[in-house]
């Protein structure tokens, strides 16, 4: 070691060195852990559903015995229904379910055999339906019309009707390969259409057969009876699914949310469980900057006239940072390697009962690039640091002559 | 960049900011046109603040709060940047401050290495030789800060002669040296700023080093 570093490393103290950087490493490996931990359990809660989208929320008034008897407009929901319900702050957009306002009918024939049910109709606009335009579009004269049909559809036929009937198990591949005939008629039975039908997707999220919109529009100006009627079922798209205050909004209006949304308030505490925990370690990590930024600025400090004597006999700025600089270095990098070393233990910790679940992977290399940037950030400002406090030692102060 | 040698520093009205205000007594130096020439002697003598260590420091770019202008080689100091500083401090103008600014843990002879590192080796053979004109090399191994103040301002002049120069700007080298020791040192600053072609500007307040035919000035 040369004799300037060791002027320069006076008053140094290891001490203070090894709790920034056990600081530094809570703090990454806290930061870390959690990016880790969120990108590889992402999966479990991720619903698989890729046509609606999780974030959106089905609801409908319960049905209760008086609407039974009723005409049924006790669970439409009125206008004023709507503009309350837009005027709440979770609420990003609202679509309307249009019901078919005539008979439908559907058949599949296969080998000669063939099923044939009635059926119903419901649509909701267009943009709440991730699948590409091209699938999710009808115009008059388009001879096949996209239907949607949920996942437990296919599920009850395979597993509960196929077998009692005979009938052979279908994929959803081989499904959505096979035409549908639809049959539809007005309830007077004085206006009748026939055409084709494409299964264009499965949801788990929407319980109805869902057609795009403009078929609906379609169909019911050449079938439908009566003009447009209140809607019985909203899909909203929410900013934040597991906020309580939906659920409080809806069970004080007595309105249910259709389908499992547990996938969906789990993966949204997961989130917030996992941004609390970071914010915790960006807290810590940026203590622990000032920390080492306090210590250093503290030992140049006390260094100042040996660094101001060093400079008036020429020496190199870089020079004099060097020990500075190499103590920073010395102390984000044990941190870092750490932190680097609890992230692979942690994760061999959990990564058997992740790799039962049949997700994740990535989360370490997430978790330490997350750590490297925040220790390479550490060090830059702190270098940064070291170069001001030298320059500001350039000058004379009274203490420095004598 | 600095070229290889600065051949005059030129002060052109320069004044310590902090004497602006102040009637200023009669001085040869401020608030007046002065060249140091490469190779000459200079004697500035004063009395106690008369401001001999702020023109030291003007030069030696250590601080700025003047009026006038300052030039090396016509260019304006205020004009160079830290690098620029350090290269002059390391190779074109030699500073023995008044508070000689050793570092008092650090041996005679390490305070003296601890120049070699920075400007690129001393001549040990040389400075061996000046330690024992100087009546120093039973103290070289001794901590700078044990030493007397005399000693310590040997050791001192001896490193700043360890470095290439065009001037050499000693304040008060011999201040605490008897006549002998004053001769002894004057002798080696002459032959080692004799053998670089460099100029000697030495400071007073009564004890000057006794270099020979100075011009003199009153600060």
């Amino acid at each position: 070691m040369g004799l300037i570093s060791k002027l320069l490393r006076k008053n140094t103290s290891p001490a203070r060195i090894a709790g920034f950087a056990l600081s530094n490493f809570i703090g990454l490996l806290i930061i870390g852990g959690a990016v880790m931990f969120y990108v590889d359990s992402r999966g479990i809660w991720d619903d698989d559903e890729s046509v609606i989208n999780t974030d959106y929320l089905v609801v409908n008034k319960k049905v209760t015995s008086a609407s039974t008897l009723g005409d049924g407009g006790a669970t439409r929901f009125s206008a004023a229904d709507l503009a309350d319900l837009k005027a709440q702050p979770w609420v990003r957009r609202v679509g309307e379910f249009s019901s078919s306002d005539f008979r439908v009918y559907a058949s599949v024939s296969q080998g000669g055999r063939g099923l044939e049910t009635a059926l119903f109709f419901e649509s909701v606009p267009d943009s709440f339906v991730d699948l590409p335009a091209a699938d999710w579009r009808f115009e008059p004269g388009q001879p096949v019309v996209p239907v949607m049909i949920p996942k437990d559809y296919l599920a009850l036929y395979n597993f509960g009707f196929a077998g009692s009937a005979g009938l052979p198990q279908l994929s959803e591949q081989l499904i959505s390969g096979i035409p549908l005939k639809l049959y539809m008629r007005s309830e007077d039975g004085s206006r009748s259409m026939q055409m084709e039908g494409r299964i264009a997707g499965f949801s788990n999220r929407l319980n109805t057969v869902l057609v795009p919109d403009g078929f609906m529009q379609y169909a019911n100006s050449r079938l439908g009876d009566s003009g447009s009627s209140a809607p019985s079922r909203l899909i909203i798209d929410v900013s934040s699914p597991g906020d309580v205050a939906i659920s409080e909004y809806l069970s004080s209006h007595g309105w249910e949310v259709a389908g499992d949304k547990s996938g969906s308030s789990a993966a949204y505490l997961l989130k917030v469980v996992v941004g609390i925990v970071m914010a915790v370690g960006a807290v810590i990590t940026l203590l622990s900057l000032f920390v080492l930024m306090l210590s250093v600025s503290l030992l140049m400090e006390k260094n100042r006239q040996v660094i101001h004597r060093l400079l008036m006999l020429g020496a190199p700025l870089r020079k004099v940072g060097a020990p500075y600089c190499s103590m920073i270095v010395v102390g984000c990098g044990a941190a870092w390697l750490l932190s680097v070393g609890a992230l692979v233990a942690l994760r061999s910790l959990y990564a058997g009962a992740l790799e039962g679940l049949g997700v994740g992977t990535g989360g370490l290399m997430w978790g330490i690039g997350v750590g490297t940037l925040l220790a390479l950030g550490v060090v830059l400002v702190n270098i940064v640091a070291v170069g001001r406090k030298i320059k500001s030692a350039w000058g004379l102060r009274i203490s420095d002559a004598g | 960049m600095i070229p290889d040698h600065i051949e005059e520093i030129e002060l052109q009205g320069l004044l310590p900011r902090v004497f602006a205000r102040e009637e200023l007594p009669y001085s040869e130096v401020w608030r007046r046109t002065v060249v140091f020439r490469r190779g000459g002697r200079y004697l500035v003598e004063s009395a106690s603040g008369g401001g001999k260590s702020s023109l030291a420091a003007f030069i030696m770019g250590a601080r700025r709060d003047y009026e006038g202008r300052l030039l090396f080689d016509g260019r304006d100091a205020s004009s160079l940047g830290i690098t620029d500083w350090q290269e002059i401090r390391r190779a074109r103008i030699a500073y023995l401050p008044q508070e000689l600014a050793l570092f008092p843990e650090l041996s005679a002879i390490d305070n003296i290495l601890l120049k070699g590192e920075i400007c690129g080796g001393v001549d040990m053979q040389r400075v061996e030789g000046w330690m024992e004109r100087l009546g120093i090399t039973a103290r070289r191994d001794y901590p700078a800060g044990r030493l007397s103040i005399g000693q310590q301002q040997r050791v001192a002049l001896i490193r700043s002669l360890c470095q290439p120069f065009d001037f050499i700007l000693l304040d008060e080298p011999v201040s605490h040296l008897d006549e002998a020791n004053n001769r002894l040192a004057a002798g080696i600053v002459e032959e080692e700023a004799g053998r670089q072609g460099a100029a000697v500007i030495t400071f007073s307040v009564g004890n000057p080093l006794l270099i020979e035919n100075p011009v003199k000035m009153n600060l």
